[in-house]
């Protein structure tokens, strides 16, 4: 009842974490341990015999238990994406793989275009597609069309930190979707997570929150209990709203004096 | 010689070098590493058959951090 289902693989964890931006791999290693996370994205770039010692993967590795979710960061079509994808398979083993399309650096916007086109392809080529995408409940549903496993939209820019500006958008995506909706970007504390969570996200991809935190590893643990409690509330049955007040006390007059 | 382009740059490589030779060659025999030559995936078990020719176009590919 309490795992998150993609595709047939299972997942007691709801948090996902993205691997940029820590400040070494000893942190970001005790963050993806204290996180309690099974799944992980990482990017692909060109080897560099620079940096021969640094060394992701077999980082990555050492960790039980642990998924890799590819992603493909730095592909601004379609064909980059895809190319990227079936690259980034034989290299993870796995065939989960975040579509990440932004071609405006200033803003990292998901491109719907060449995402929909991009998941299209991978779908059909039996990969475990995640598409990070816009707060857009047609397009999501479009995405579940042609196969998606999840889908993952934004709750605001990449990194900004300014937290879920799409909720409206979020609930409308989750009333609408068959597959597990998770919200990744713009996460900055752990009550959004929470609170998405709440909301009837399946997961959250926190990356940003975690790494640019002063703390990173005492953070991930804040995550993923208010995860978990989101999820447990949602679970739970969060009661409705009232426009008045509901009384909690009797309204029975004290010691039976007045009528 | 031959002239290969690894990752962008020009190289020369002894003829009759195979993929395995340029990843030693590259140091990147340890790490975990995709090969594509033109544009095709080069698996784990054909590296060391594999024979680039001239002007082969190879990338090396590796995991980074990233969100």
């Amino acid at each position: 009842m309490n795992e998150l289902k993609i595709g047939t693989y299972t997942f007691t964890s709801r948090l996902i974490l993205g691997t940029g931006k820590f400040g070494n791999i000893k942190t970001m290693v005790e963050s993806i341990r204290r996180s309690g996370t099974q799944m992980v994205t990482v990017a692909l770039r060109r080897f560099d015999p620079e940096q021969a010692d640094q060394d992701l993967f077999s980082a990555l590795s050492s960790i039980e238990g642990l998924t890799l979710m590819p992603n493909t960061s730095g592909a601004s079509t379609a064909e980059e994406a895809v190319r990227a994808a079936r690259i980034s398979r034989e290299l993870s083993g796995s065939p989960f793989i975040k579509v990440e399309i932004h071609p405006n650096p200033q803003h990292l916007m998901p491109d719907p275009i060449e995402t929909y086109e991009a998941c299209r392809i991978l779908a059909s080529e039996g990969f475990l597609v995640m598409p990070y995408v816009p707060a857009d409940p047609v397009l999501a549903k479009r995405l579940e069309d042609v196969g998606c496993a999840p889908v993952m939209p934004l709750g605001s820019a990449i990194g900004s930190g300014q937290g879920i500006a799409t909720s409206e958008m979020i609930r409308l995506i989750i009333r609408e979707s068959g597959i597990p909706v998770i919200v990744d970007a713009g996460l900055r504390s752990p009550s959004e997570a929470c609170a998405a969570m709440e909301m009837g996200c399946e997961a959250v991809l926190v990356n940003s929150a975690i790494a640019a935190a002063a703390n990173p590893p005492e953070m991930a643990e804040a995550f993923a209990g208010a995860v978990k409690a989101g999820h447990r509330a949602r679970e739970a049955g969060i009661m409705p709203k009232s426009g008045s007040a509901v009384a909690t006390s009797p309204l029975t007059s004290f010691l039976g004096t007045a009528s | 010689m031959i002239t290969i382009t690894i990752n962008g740059e020009k190289r020369e490589f002894d003829e009759g070098s195979t993929v395995s030779d340029v990843l030693n060659n590259m140091g990147a025999e340890k790490q975990r590493v995709a090969v594509v030559v033109n544009e095709n995936i080069i698996y784990p078990e054909n590296r060391s058959s594999v024979v680039l020719q001239e002007n082969d176009d190879v990338e090396l590919l590796v995991f980074v951090e990233g969100g």
